[in-house]
């Protein structure tokens, strides 16, 4: 009897919560996302994830053992890096840049800051800026989901190509204002294409019903408050309705921003990660607004059609700065010595 | 044991095999801030030395002998029907709070007499009383309420009267509605026009912190690093209360007091009224052990108690509870000590009473930055642990707070040198 007893500060107690668990809750608010890209781009999917992931793994665990680290595996962010970074890929990239991108996000994305918690840029957002201005043509030839062309899949196998590829929504729509051909290309089909995700796009980020659907999983779960995600759509779309009011004609609704490339997973699954947003919640207003109006500011002026990338990694860069804003003040005030 | 307050620690009176009566003073000091210490039983002091203690590690303690045969029940207290509260003077209730012991029994341990006195600087207007016990499994002041409720309603009234209060409130939480209807009940009956007022207040940990309480139910905030007195206010636990109406009606010393015996680990659970001073060991034993299961003896509750090695360390006028964990319990993660880095997730600042930056704090703790802590404003943490109870990397925030003060109190101690 007592022979074994241990002593501890208090409390004595905790919830039944860790690092891990808290993984393993976005892995399953990604699943749809998964899932749809399995359904729309088949194989390609499947490869480009599992790819993503093992690099990512590999990576983490190669940097520990140089470093002489303790394994941290365990916690299965790696996995979750290499996700996200999946899902935010083109979905024919060839597996060996994935292999980079991946094996970037964790080393230099993650590693070298001193592992998971000490970086201060999300690390999948890193990986995929790194392979966007280094395999520029790959990176934006986007295929046709295989429900449209059964075809597909054969077809660049045999021959890359020869592989259909089809812009992007928000790639027309950056066609649309440079050439002055005007906004009305889009249908209602469209729009409702971008809801279900049979369009051209980076894997994951297709599907807006599919990430809504984890979006509000881990809401549910209170993994993610829903103050960054509510920012972000928020901000974006009153930017978008400022440029579609000002110009109808070349600019596109706000809703279709909204639904089209990489807002909702970003909304969702990227700005809300904890290790690079700001820890209060006035902070996480703060930075889910910036994210959206950069967001928007690139997709409307600047040269890219896509901006939901620069514009993480830019509020990463300010969110101490924005944690250092608003500093929390005891209840009972300031202390008056 | 001869430290069982905040404040001076008190000197031995007696000698070494010198006969003590029930409620002999056996230790005291002239300090302001400090209580006597008495004996609760009748034996032979059988030696002074240091013994475990759960909050400084060793202290001085007597140690008494019992004798043989003995009456261990002390003579209960009883209340006369025609208790009039003008038959005692303010000083003179002072000094039978004072002369008793009593010291705040929730678990802090401030002299109670400090508290009452009046103070023309802080002038005080009102009295809670509090019932709230929120830390899980704590259920003393629960029994208490229930059982002595008309020694609780004749404390209050004489504590009232010390303080100089205007009016008393009881505040009890919304999960007991046994324990308000029973104060209420008892309100009514004795309070003869005194004004009384029994509270529901929504069950929450820590709703029964000092500052949480003021807050919940006044509205009003003591001011960081200041004293309930500085808006008015006296926070008295029921069981203290209990205490001052047994030390200036039956001039009883604090030598008893309720303590919970609980968790999941112990054979025969329960709340128990236990001589001050009786071993952990002793109350075990009297409980009948144990299961396998047990993997820590904490004093107090899971959030705050301090967990205790040595089971020779005694039942002071503070511990409220002896809370038996299992490994179930504790959590499998925290039992192994596993810690994994902060991810920032934020969840310790929501869940703050005190809305700090407990992540901060002790991320600056841990690297040694004590004026970065104190810039997150460290001294006002009341280590209530709800920080360390949500964190997901399984940090030990409270603990780092903590750490964090003694530091700053040592180097304070090193400045005045």
């Amino acid at each position: 009897m007592l022979k074994d007893i241990r002593v501890s500060c208090s409390p004595h107690i905790s919830e039944p919560l860790s690092t891990r668990t808290v993984m393993i809750d976005v892995m399953i608010g990604l699943v749809p996302a998964m899932a749809a890209a399995g359904y729309y781009f088949r194989i390609h999917a499947v490869v480009l994830i599992t790819v993503c992931i093992l690099s990512c793994v590999a990576a983490e665990w190669l940097c520990n053992a140089i470093c002489k680290r303790p394994n941290s595996l365990g916690d299965f962010s790696a996995v979750v890096t290499g996700i996200l970074l999946a899902l935010s890929l083109p979905p024919k990239l060839p597996i060996w840049v994935a292999v980079i991108g991946g094996a970037f996000s964790i080393a230099i994305g993650k590693m070298v800051f001193g592992g998971l918690g000490a970086n201060i840029f999300n690390p999948a957002m890193v990986g995929r800026t790194f392979l966007s201005v280094s395999f520029g043509v790959l990176m934006t030839s986007w295929t046709v989901p295989a429900t449209l062309d059964p075809a597909m899949s054969d077809i660049a196998q045999e021959n890359a190509i020869n592989m259909r590829t089809q812009a992007t929504p928000l790639a027309w729509s950056k066609m649309a204002i440079k050439n002055e051909l005007g906004a009305d290309i889009y249908h209602e089909e469209q729009f409702t294409a971008t809801f279900t995700g049979e369009v051209g796009g980076c894997l994951g980020e297709t599907s807006s019903i599919a990430l809504l659907l984890g979006g509000l999983y881990l809401l549910i779960r209170r993994t993610i408050s829903f103050h960054t995600p509510l920012a972000v759509l928020a901000s974006a779309f009153v930017f978008a309705s400022i440029a579609f009011f000002v110009d109808s004609y070349a600019y596109v609704e706000p809703f279709f921003h909204l639904t089209s490339g990489g807002l909702l997973l970003c909304a969702f699954f990227i700005a809300t990660d904890p290790v690079t947003a700001p820890l209060t919640r006035r902070g996480m207003w703060l930075f889910g607004v910036g994210v959206g109006a950069i967001t928007m500011l690139i997709r409307i002026v600047g040269e890219y059609p896509e901006g939901v990338m620069f514009a993480v990694l830019l509020m990463n860069a300010v969110t101490p700065l924005i944690d250092r804003l608003f500093e929390r003040i005891p209840i009972g005030g300031k202390p008056s010595i | 044991m001869l430290s069982q307050h905040l404040g001076t620690v008190c000197q031995p009176s007696v000698r070494k095999a010198q006969a003590v009566q029930i409620g002999q003073k056996i230790g005291d000091c002239d300090a302001y801030v400090s209580a006597p210490v008495h004996s609760p039983i009748n034996g032979r002091v059988k030696e002074i030395a240091l013994r475990s203690h759960p909050v400084l590690g060793r202290s001085q303690a007597i140690i008494i002998e019992a004798l043989p045969y003995h009456p261990t029940k002390r003579s209960y207290f009883t209340l006369d029907d025609d208790f009039d509260k003008d038959r005692y003077s303010v000083e003179r209730i002072c000094e039978a709070v004072r002369g008793a012991g009593i010291v705040g029994m929730g678990g802090a341990g401030f002299p109670t007499r400090v508290k009452i006195e009046p103070n023309p600087r802080l002038p005080k207007h009102t009295l809670i009383v509090n019932g709230c016990e929120c830390e899980p499994y704590i259920t003393c002041d629960y029994r208490i309420m229930l059982e002595w409720s008309r020694q609780i309603v004749a404390g209050v009234r004489l504590a009232k009267k010390a303080s100089g209060c205007v009016r008393a409130l009881i505040a009890i939480e919304d999960n007991k509605p046994k324990a308000i209807e029973v104060m209420n009940d008892a309100v009514k009956k004795y309070a003869y026009g005194d004004n009384i007022q029994v509270l529901t207040l929504k069950t929450k940990y820590p709703q029964g912190g000092e500052r949480q309480l003021i807050n919940a139910i006044l509205n009003r905030t003591v001011p960081t690093g200041g004293i309930p007195p500085m808006i008015g206010v006296v926070v008295l636990n029921v069981a203290t209360v209990a205490a001052i109406a047994e030390a200036v009606i039956s001039d009883l010393p604090l030598t008893h007091r309720v303590v919970t015996v609980t968790g999941e680990a112990i054979a025969r659970p329960g709340n128990y009224y236990v001589p001050i001073g009786t071993s952990v060991e002793d109350l075990l034993e009297f409980c009948e052990g144990v299961t396998e299961r047990c993997a820590k003896v904490v004093l107090g509750g899971p959030m705050t108690g301090m967990a205790i090695s040595d089971l020779t360390t005694p039942v002071m006028k503070t511990t409220n509870a002896i809370t038996f964990l299992t490994r179930e319990q504790i959590g499998r993660a925290k039992y192994a000590r596993r810690q994994t880095p902060c991810i920032r997730c934020g969840r310790c600042l929501r869940v703050c009473p005190e809305n700090l930056n407990p992540t901060k704090i002790a991320h600056a703790v841990k690297h040694n930055l004590l004026d970065v802590a104190e810039r997150y404003y460290m001294s006002a943490c009341i280590e209530c642990g709800c920080c360390s109870y949500v964190c997901p990397a399984n940090i030990e925030l409270t603990g780092y707070i903590k750490t964090g003060k003694i530091y700053v109190a040592r180097q304070k101690k090193r400045m005045a040198q």
